[in-house]
C-alpha cells in the first residue's frame, strides 16, 4: 500500500478532524468502505468461520481488504469486527485482543478514519428474548471501551434488526466513549426490519438518542433501500446514511452471487444524494469497485440540506405518531391507579389482566398514545412500573407516555424503552428541572412540563407562561428540540373558580404565540370536578380548548363525548380532509344512540347460543362450561345469582362443571384446547361472582399463592400458562412471574408471599439445570415450599434429579397437586 | 435462484395441528371448531415462511474422542455423532438448510399470552405445523439440487436429534449466516429465535433411497417439487 492517502481528492493536511466533523453537521460527503465478509470469502474464509479471528491470525489478509477500500477512496474503513462480541468469541479470543488486533489491521492500511464495526449480539433481547437489555448493553460497552483504547476514530453500529438492541449499542458508544456513533438498521423488502421496525421509527428514535448519522445497510440493493432511506428523511435530526448491498444474493453453481456492478450501483445510489443522503458505502457483495463508483458520484456534489419536519413525534418499535402543527392528539390516560380500584388491586396483585385490558380498549376507542403510570405508594414503582411496560409493549403498538414522578422510575423505563417515549413530567421547580430535563435529553425523549413551581399552580395565565418560560428555557438549554416540549397548563375544577377555566385557555394561547414551536397537552377530567354529569363539562372544555390550541388532550378515550369532540374538532380544523373519517365513522350517529360503555373487558363479542341452550340458568352456565364457550357466561352466572348466592354458584355450578371438564380431560373426552375453552368460560363466571363480592366489601376467598414461572434461559410460556389459568379456576390465587425468571426472583417472591407452592416450568433440556438451580435456591430460603415441575422434556426421573417435590405431566395434575399440598 | 428464498404456504394441514394439541378424534363444539379456523388462518397471514439452503461436499470421514466425526468442504461445520454419520453413510454431499416462520410469530403468540390462552394453545400448534412445511420447501430446494447432480437425497436430520449435539446450531447457523438472511438469533441456550425456525442436513448419495420414500403421493415434499413441475422425479 503507498503512503498516505493520495487517491487525488483534496485534503489539506490539518483537515482530517475537519471531514468528519463537517460530515457529521450534514455539509460534506462522508464515504464508507464496502462489504468485508464477502471479501474474506473471496480470500478463503470458510463459511461458519468467525472472520473476526482473521485479524489475530492473518491480519495481513484483513489490511490487504482494508487497503484495496482505501486505494478505492474509501474515507472510513470499518474494522472487521462484526461479531466480535464476549458471548460469540467464547473462549476463541478475548474483545480486547481482536480488536486491538482489528484496528491495527485497518490503521495499516492508512485510511483517513477507522471505524470499529458494532454488530448484533446474535441474540434476541428480552421481552421476545431471553438476553436482557442490560446484558446487551454490557457486551457493546466491552467492546466500546476495547475499540476506544485500540485507538479507534469512530464507531458503525451495524446491521441492527431490533430497535432495543440498536439502542442498547448506541447507549453503550455514548456512555463509555467520546466519539461518534453512525447507526444502521436493515430492513426488508416489505420496509420492516425483522422485528418489525420501520424506517421513522428507527430515523427518529436513534437520531433522538444522539446518533451521528442513521440510514440502513445490507439486506437490499441500492434501489431497494433508496424508498425507505428517503422515508428516514424527515424524521432524523442528522445525517443519513445507506450501505446497500451489491443486490440481492443468488447461487449460481453453487456459489453465491451478487448481480449490481460498480457502474450500475453507483447509478442506483444517486437518488438517495438527493433525498439528503450523506454518508455512504456498501455491504455484503460490494467491492472496492463499487466504492470507487461512489467516490465518482460524489465527486463535484455537494450535500443536499435537509430540515427535519415540524412534528411532534413519538414512536413505539412498530407505529410512530406525527402530529403537524394544527393536528391535535389523544392520550389514553386510564393506565393509572389513582382513584381506580381495580387497577390498585392488579398492580398489587401482579396479575396485569386488567391493565391489557384497557389499553386494548383505549387503543381500539382512538388512543394515539398510552400514558403508563404505577405509582402506588406500598409497590416497587420502578419494577411494576417495567414490567407494564414490557407488557404493554406486546398487546399494542402504540407509543407509550411514562408517567412518574420518580426520576429514578422514568429512568428505568425509558432507557431501555424501544422507541421514543413521552415523559410525564417535569415541573418548573429547580429540582425537577434538574433531574428530569437531562433524562429526557439523554435518552432523546419528548417531555410534558407541567406549570407548575416552588410556589404552586399560578393563578393566572400569565403566571403560568412564566413557568413555561422557565421550563422551555431549561430544555432549550439541554438541546431538546421544542417540536419534542409540550406544556400542560393544568386544569383546575371550575367549581371552586370560575376564573380558572378561562386562565388555563390564556395560558395555553399564550404557551403556543409566546414560545413558538412549544406544544401544549391538558389533563381535561379535573375541570369538571364536583359538578353534576362531568362528561358534558369535559367535552365542552375540550373543545373550547383544542380552539385555544391545545395539541394533545389527556382523556378516557372510552367516554364517547371526548372522542366526539375530537373527531368533529378533526373536521373543523381540517385535519381530516374532507372529513373522510368524520362521514365513515358518524354518518349513522344520532345523538339518541347511546353512548356505549368503556373497555368490553376484552371479551369475545359471541352470538348467543343455538336455540337450544337450556332455560335454566343453572343449567345453562354449566352447559357453558362443558361446551366452553365464554361469551354468554357472565349473564348466565348473572341470572344464576337472582336466585342463589355465590358460594351456591361456585360449589353448585362452576366446580362441579370444572369437575366434569377434568374427568373428560383425564379419560381423553376432551383434548387440551376443550379444557382450556371450559376453563376460559368458568373463568367469565368467576369474574362475574369476583365483582359482586367485590362490590359488597367481601374479600374473595382464595387459596395459595402457588408461584409459578418458566425458569431462566427458557421463554416458553404456553404450558405454565395453562397451568395458571387452570389453577385460577379452581379458586387458587397465581403469582405468575412470567418467563425466563432468574432462580433469585422466584425466591423472592416465594419468600414475600411466604407461598406454600411454587410450580415451576422448562421446556428445553438445556435450561433444565436452571430448574435446578431454583429448587435449590428454594430450599435455602423458602423451605417451606414444595416445588412441583413441569415442560415437554420433563419426567419422573429429571423432577427427582432436579429436587422437586412433584412432577406434574400436565396442567390437570398440577391442580390436583396443589390440592393436595394445600389440603 | 435467490440465497434467501420466500415460501407461499397458504394451507397447513389442520389434522396436523389438532394432532400438535393431542387430538385423538373427540367431538368439537362449532365454537371451538370455528376458533381453530380463525387462528389458522391468522397463524398463516402472521407468517412468513422464509429459508435458506447451501450444498456442501463431504470432505471427509474421521473419529474425535471416540466420536464419528463427518466434515464438510468449505465450511467450519462439522456434524458430530454415531446416529448422523449412519444416516449420512455414503453420502457425497450434504444440503444445510434453516427456515423460520418469522418473529412475526413469536410476537403473536406473546401477545396472545396477555389476551388469549386458549388461542395461543392452537397458534403454538399452528405455527409448528407451518414451519414443517417450510422445512418441506426448503427441502424440496435440496433435493432439485441434488436432481441437477444426478444425486439422491436421503431425509432431513436436525441438531438434537439422536446424538447429533445441539451445540451444532452455531455453526450451522453462521455457515448459512442466517442471522443476516433470516433473523436467526440463538441464545446461550441453544434456543432459536424466531422459535418457529428448523434446520436440517439432508445427505446427497450417488444412489436413490427408495427405502426412506415410497412414493410422490406420501412425500412431504411434493408441494414445493420443481421437478414434478417439469415432469421428472427424484427417484429417491
Amino acid at each position: 500500500m503507498g503512503e498516505g492517502n493520495d487517491d487525488g481528492s483534496a485534503m489539506p493536511d490539518n483537515a482530517n478532524n475537519d471531514l468528519l466533523a463537517s460530515a457529521l453537521a450534514g455539509e460534506a460527503f462522508l464515504l464508507l468502505d464496502g462489504a468485508m465478509g464477502t471479501q474474506l470469502q473471496e480470500r478463503g474464509l470458510a463459511a461458519g468461520e468467525m472472520p473476526e479471528l482473521l485479524c489475530l491470525t492473518h491480519p495481513e489478509v484483513v489490511t490487504e481488504v482494508h487497503a484495496a477500500y482505501v486505494a478505492a477512496g474509501a474515507d472510513v474503513v470499518t474494522t472487521n469486527t462484526f461479531g466480535a462480541n464476549a458471548a460469540k468469541l467464547g473462549d476463541a479470543a478475548t474483545v480486547e485482543e481482536v480488536f486491538s488486533a482489528a484496528v491495527a489491521c485497518a490503521r495499516a492500511a492508512r485510511p483517513r478514519y477507522v471505524a470499529a464495526d458494532l454488530g448484533p449480539t446474535g441474540q434476541l433481547l428480552a421481552p421476545m428474548g431471553p438476553l436482557g437489555f442490560d446484558d446487551a448493553y454490557e457486551l457493546f460497552a466491552r467492546q466500546v471501551r476495547a475499540a476506544e483504547a485500540a485507538g479507534a476514530d469512530l464507531f458503525v453500529i451495524e446491521t441492527m434488526s431490533d430497535l432495543a438492541e440498536a439502542k442498547a449499542a448506541l447507549l453503550a458508544v455514548r456512555e463509555n466513549s467520546g466519539l461518534p456513533a453512525l447507526v444502521t438498521m436493515t430492513f426488508e423488502e416489505d420496509g420492516r426490519t425483522f422485528l418489525g421496525t420501520t424506517p421513522e421509527v428507527a430515523a427518529l428514535t436513534l437520531s433522538s438518542l444522539g446518533a451521528a448519522a442513521v440510514g440502513i445497510n445490507c439486506s437490499l440493493g441500492p434501489s431497494e433501500i433508496a424508498p425507505l432511506v428517503a422515508r428516514m428523511a424527515p424524521m432524523a435530526r442528522c445525517p443519513l446514511m445507506a450501505q446497500p448491498n451489491a443486490g440481492l444474493p443468488r447461487v449460481e453453481d453453487g456459489v453465491t452471487v451478487y448481480d449490481i456492478g460498480p457502474e450500475e450501483f453507483a447509478a442506483a445510489v444517486e437518488p438517495m444524494l438527493d433525498a439528503g443522503v450523506t454518508v455512504l458505502g456498501g455491504c455484503c457483495g460490494t467491492t472496492p469497485a463499487h466504492v470507487a463508483a461512489e467516490r465518482a458520484l460524489l465527486a463535484g456534489r455537494a450535500p443536499v440540506r435537509r430540515v427535519p419536519l415540524d412534528r411532534f413525534a413519538v414512536c413505539g418499535p412498530q407505529r410512530l405518531v406525527a402530529l403537524a402543527p394544527g393536528e391535535v392528539g389523544v392520550i389514553g390516560e386510564r393506565i393509572n391507579p389513582t382513584g381506580k380500584r381495580r387497577m390498585q388491586e392488579a398492580l398489587r396483585s401482579g396479575n396485569h389482566d386488567h391493565v391489557v385490558a384497557e389499553a386494548i380498549a383505549q387503543e381500539r376507542a382512538g388512543a394515539q398514545i398510552l400514558d403508563v403510570n404505577a405509582g402506588l405508594p406500598e409497590i416497587d414503582e420502578r419494577a411494576v412500573m417495567c414490567r407494564l411496560v414490557d407488557e404493554l409493549l406486546a398487546v399494542t403498538t402504540l407509543p407509550l407516555q411514562i408517567d412518574a414522578s420518580d426520576p429514578a422510575v422514568i429512568e428505568a423505563a425509558i432507557r431501555r424503552y424501544p422507541g421514543k417515549a413521552l415523559v410525564n413530567s417535569v415541573n418548573g421547580k429547580a429540582e425537577s428541572l434538574a433531574a428530569v430535563v437531562p433524562l429526557a435529553a439523554r435518552y432523546g425523549c419528548a417531555l410534558v412540563g407541567l406549570t407548575l413551581d416552588e410556589d404552586g399552580i399560578p393563578a393566572t395565565a400569565e403566571g403560568r407562561l412564566a413557568v413555561a418560560r422557565k421550563i422551555v428555557a431549561a430544555t432549550d438549554a439541554a438541546g431538546i428540540p421544542r417540536r419534542d416540549v409540550a406544556i400542560d397548563c393544568l386544569a383546575m375544577a371550575a367549581s371552586t373558580d370560575q376564573t380558572a377555566p378561562r386562565a388555563i385557555l390564556e395560558a395555553i394561547r399564550l404557551v403556543k404565540t409566546e414560545l413558538p414551536g412549544v406544544r401544549t397537552v391538558l389533563g381535561v377530567s379535573n375541570i369538571s370536578f364536583g359538578l353534576p354529569f362531568r362528561p358534558l363539562v369535559n367535552a365542552t372544555f375540550l373543545a373550547a380548548a383544542f380552539g385555544a390550541g391545545l395539541d394533545l388532550a389527556i382523556v378516557n378515550p372510552g367516554v364517547r363525548r371526548m372522542m366526539d369532540v375530537v373527531d368533529s374538532w378533526r373536521v373543523l380544523s381540517g385535519e381530516d380532509e374532507s372529513a373522510r373519517f368524520y362521514v365513515e365513522h358518524y354518518a349513522d350517529r344520532s345523538d339518541a344512540a347511546p353512548a356505549p360503555a368503556p373497555g368490553d373487558q376484552g371479551g369475545r363479542a359471541e352470538k348467543d347460543g343455538p336455540a337450544a341452550a337450556p332455560a335454566d340458568p343453572v343449567e345453562r352456565a354449566r352447559a357453558l362450561v362443558l361446551d366452553g364457550r365464554s361469551g354468554p357466561m357472565a349473564d348466565a352466572v348473572r341470572e344464576v345469582l337472582l336466585d342463589h348466592d355465590a358460594l351456591y354458584a361456585v360449589n353448585e355450578v362452576l366446580v362441579p362443571a370444572l369437575d366434569e371438564v377434568g374427568r373428560r380431560f383425564e379419560d381423553g373426552r376432551f383434548f387440551l384446547p376443550q379444557l382450556m375453552a371450559s376453563a376460559e368460560a368458568a373463568k367469565a363466571g368467576f369474574e362475574v361472582l369476583r365483582e359482586a363480592a367485590s362490590a359488597s366489601g367481601a374479600p374473595a376467598a382464595e387459596k395459595g399463592p402457588v408461584v409459578v414461572c418458566t425458569v431462566r434461559g427458557d421463554i416458553h410460556d404456553i404450558g405454565k400458562n395453562i397451568v395458571r389459568m387452570l389453577l385460577e379456576n379452581y379458586g387458587y390465587e397465581v403469582v405468575d412471574l412470567g418467563r425466563d425468571v432468574a432462580p433469585e426472583a422466584v425466591a423472592d417472591a416465594v419468600v414475600a408471599r411466604h407461598a406454600p407452592i411454587a410450580g415451576l416450568s422448562a421446556l428445553m433440556t438445556s435450561t433444565v439445570p436452571a430448574m435446578g438451580e431454583t429448587i435449590e435456591l428454594l430450599r435455602e430460603r423458602a423451605p417451606w415450599c414444595k416445588v412441583v415441575v413441569g415442560g415437554a422434556v420433563l419426567t419422573p426421573e429429571y423432577a427427582r434429579m432436579v429436587g422437586a417435590d412433584f412432577y406434574a405431566r400436565d396442567a390437570m395434575e398440577t391442580v390436583r397437586i396443589a390440592g393436595e399440598v394445600l389440603a | 435462484m435467490d440465497v434467501v428464498q420466500s415460501y407461499d404456504i397458504r394451507s397447513v394441514d389442520r389434522a396436523e395441528v389438532l394432532r400438535y394439541l393431542g387430538y385423538a378424534g373427540q367431538e368439537l363444539s362449532p365454537e371451538l371448531d370455528a376458533r381453530v379456523d380463525d387462528v389458522v388462518a391468522r397463524c398463516l397471514d402472521v407468517a412468513r415462511p422464509r429459508g435458506t439452503v447451501r450444498i456442501f461436499e463431504v470432505a471427509g470421514r474421521g473419529e474425535k474422542d471416540g466420536i464419528p466425526v463427518v466434515s464438510l468442504g468449505g465450511t467450519a461445520l462439522e456434524l458430530r455423532g454415531r446416529s448422523i454419520s449412519e444416516h449420512l453413510d455414503g453420502a457425497v454431499a450434504v444440503g444445510v438448510l434453516a427456515v423460520t416462520a418469522g418473529a412475526g410469530i413469536d410476537a403473536e403468540l406473546r401477545r396472545l399470552s396477555f389476551t388469549d390462552r386458549v388461542a395461543q394453545v392452537v397458534f403454538d400448534a399452528a405455527g409448528s405445523t407451518l414451519v414443517e412445511r417450510a422445512a418441506d420447501a426448503a427441502e424440496a430446494d435440496v433435493v432439485a439440487a441434488a436432481s441437477d447432480r444426478g444425486l439422491f437425497c436421503g431425509s432431513r436430520f436436525s441438531p438434537g436429534y439422536g446424538d447429533l449435539p445441539l451445540a451444532t446450531q452455531q455453526v450451522l447457523l453462521a455457515a448459512l449466516d442466517a442471522q443476516r438472511a433470516l433473523g436467526i438469533t440463538l441464545s446461550a441456550e441453544l434456543l432459536m429465535s424466531p422459535t418457529k425456525s428448523v434446520t436440517a442436513v439432508v445427505g446427497l448419495f450417488e444412489g436413490p433411497r427408495a427405502a426412506e420414500r415410497p412414493s410422490c403421493a406420501a412425500c412431504p415434499c411434493a408441494d414445493f417439487c420443481v421437478l414434478r413441475r417439469s415432469g421428472r422425479a427424484c427417484g429417491r
